[in-house]
């Protein structure tokens, strides 16, 4: 049925373009080679009223729904002066370059497609192979923007019809992709289909205001405006921190000030916000192992210098350089010597790859991944570890933002080779990894049916790798072990994929991330820093 | 955008239930959103948990990490989903007039 579906066929005046059928998903293995999937759920009324989900019946982007001709005509011109924008130096000057080569480059080999977890995971679904999107995008530029393009789209294949059908669905397949582009990486010519799906939501958002409000403003806007993404006020913040000192104490013995606003400081740590709200442990291991190096660092106070989380990246480019100008202001206010950006993975690409494009000249200030900093301490031994009080089967997932966006594989795993005895890759790994599933936003989206849709589909393939890190004796569930996630949209995924499918009660898979394992280890604490509950 | 009913309460909530204007919260109100949550026995225990959660929302304008939830109430984690089956965040968090939690968490 699937393999019928034609790129021009997107504009098909239909109510549903696709209907994903759950019994085409892949099986998972061992012990869930009996899982049976349940017919996808659809969108209640109250949710789906005034949204266009006409591409697959899934909700995560609320595009609208116009009533008339004319508001769709209106619609689709908005769309139409937006692409012809998108294609001009003047107004993409950071991603023009790389645009235009994937637009013109591709051989349609589809490699990408096989390395694609959507595709895969679906059932081999045409609608969510990397090129389907890619391919309407490039036939409207054709048939649409080319001068003398209507003419010749008969001859060269590009005959598509821009209709708000087409409009409406390629947004929708723009968040059909977590822009993990293990499609780049695998394409021999260096087309980069997660760059086309990301420039698509751009021209939305930009251009036509349509963005999902997980990312806007819940986002972005949030952010800029209280501080941060989850909306933690300075004030709160120091609420939450007293907190941790408190707990740190008590499940260590050590008196630990978080220091804040230090002029000067070495190190500049900006945190993902959300840490501090769900994973407290992580923020109190940083403190830890950095006050036990005797690093001399400091966290910021001020509105956004608290949160790294840069939602811009994922859609836009105006709110993505707000938002790092602001972290730029803030490590050149407090005079740091340098950035250092902890476990979050899109933090790491918004701060340092894309950020070079903004941080420049005064605030053009060294900028350093974690698991840099982490390394030095722990290969060089300025803090003392055990690696028996880490021994049990660990795994590592690798944040595409952190791996293959920038090509830190290393680091990481020099530090859990040497602390965790037990531990093993998964298959693959490295520049090689899967997506969490929860890439690109898509782990903060938890309304509608969107959560099934990615603990189904994208998700699917990060909880089969997990489990095939570990042996049949391992899966147990009298047996601790865990899943190293170093990154905090990685690790909301997989806290809900593991809760989806019962994970925690089925086989004792724990999650979290680099540091808590770091300090578990550590021999002048107490034991059990990690607590084997799942949260 | 929906407005939810009730026996005599009638307010706006979001597409996921939560209230939108949180002033307009009262105990009626909680035990109204209470049975959307497949709750429709108040106890004891459900309120100290959803006035925890109120107070510390009017304080400091979001919903407290869950590990000072249940330091503060005594309530195991495990408790707290008895006593809203759809957890702190999208259960007990709604019943106490919270917004939706936003962000990375």
């Amino acid at each position: 049925m699937s393999k019928d579906i034609k790129v021009n066929d997107i504009s098909r005046k239909t109510e549903q373009f696709f209907h994903l059928d759950t019994k085409n998903l892949p099986k998972l293995p061992y012990p869930y080679e009996d899982w049976e999937d349940p017919p996808f759920p659809g969108v209640a009324e109250v949710k789906r009223k005034g949204k266009d989900i006409s591409l697959d019946g899934i909700l995560n982007v609320p595009v609208p729904a116009p009533q008339t001709e004319e508001e769709k005509e209106k619609l689709v011109a908005a769309f139409l002066e937006g692409l012809r924008k998108l294609l001009t130096v003047e107004n993409n000057w950071p991603f023009l370059k790389p645009l235009l080569l994937s637009l013109d480059n591709c051989v349609r080999c589809n490699t990408c497609a096989e390395a694609c977890p959507m595709f895969e995971m679906s059932g081999r679904a045409e609608i969510y192979r990397p090129l389907f999107r890619s391919e309407i995008l490039r036939r409207i530029i054709k048939k649409y923007i080319h001068p003398g393009g209507k003419l010749t789209a008969r001859f060269t294949g590009a005959d598509i019809d821009l209709n708000w059908e087409t409009v409406a669905r390629l947004a929708q397949l723009a968040y059909r992709c977590t822009l993990c582009r293990r499609c780049a990486q695998t394409c021999p010519m260096g087309v980069d289909n997660g760059l086309i799906a990301r420039e698509i939501r751009k021209l939305f958002s930009q251009e036509l205001g349509i963005h999902p409000a997980e990312l806007h403003e819940e986002g972005t806007v949030k952010q800029l405006d209280t501080g941060s993404s989850t909306g933690i006020s300075p004030a709160a913040l120091m609420d939450l921190i007293e907190f941790m000192e408190d707990d740190i104490t008590e499940r260590t013995g050590l008196k630990i000030k978080m220091p804040f606003d230090k002029p000067g400081a070495d190190i500049l740590l900006l945190h993902n916000a959300g840490e501090f709200l769900s994973w407290p442990e992580n923020i109190e291991a940083f403190a830890i192992i950095f006050e036990q190096a005797g690093l001399n660092w400091t966290m910021s106070r001020e509105l956004v210098g608290y949160d790294s989380v840069n939602y811009g990246l994922f859609y836009e480019d105006v709110q993505l350089a707000r938002v790092t100008l602001k972290h730029a202001e803030v490590a050149k206010k407090l005079g740091v010597k340098k950035v250092v950006v902890a476990e979050c993975g899109h933090a790491h690409k918004a701060i340092m790859a894309i950020g070079d494009r903004v941080w420049l000249d005064e605030v053009n200030i060294p900028r350093e991944s974690c698991m840099v900093t982490l390394e030095d301490i722990v290969l060089n031994d300025r803090i003392r570890i055990d690696p028996q009080r880490n021994n049990f089967p660990v795994t590592l997932h690798d944040p595409c933002n952190i791996t293959r966006s920038m090509g830190i594989i290393q680091p990481q795993r020099r530090i859990i080779k040497k602390i965790c005895p037990q531990f093993r890759e998964m298959t693959p790994h490295g520049v090689n990894n899967y997506c969490c599933g929860g890439g690109s936003g898509f782990a903060i989206m938890q309304s509608a049916n969107f959560p099934t849709w990615r603990f189904t589909v994208p998700g699917r393939k990060k909880f089969a790798q997990i489990l095939n890190a570990f042996s049949r004796e391992e899966l147990d569930p009298g047996i601790n072990k865990y899943v190293c996630a170093p990154c905090s949209n990685c690790k909301g995924q997989i806290r809900d994929l593991l809760t989806y499918y019962d994970a925690w009660e089925k086989t004792r898979i724990l999650y979290g991330g680099l540091v808590e394992l770091i300090v578990n280890g550590m021999v002048n604490i107490p034991e059990g820093f990690l607590e084997w509950e799942f949260h | 955008m929906a407005i939810f009913q009730h026996g005599s309460v009638s307010i706006d909530v979001d597409e996921d239930g939560f209230m939108q204007e949180p002033d307009k919260w009262n105990e009626e109100v909680a035990k109204a959103l209470a049975t959307t949550e497949g709750v429709d026995d108040m106890t004891e225990d459900h309120w100290k948990l959803v006035n925890y959660l109120r107070d510390y929302y009017l304080k400091y304008g979001i919903a407290p990490m869950i590990r000072k939830l249940c330091k503060e109430t005594g309530f195991s984690l495990k408790k707290v989903y008895e006593l809203f089956p759809s957890g702190p965040a999208k259960g007990a968090c709604k019943v106490a007039g919270l917004s939706k939690p936003t962000g990375c968490v």
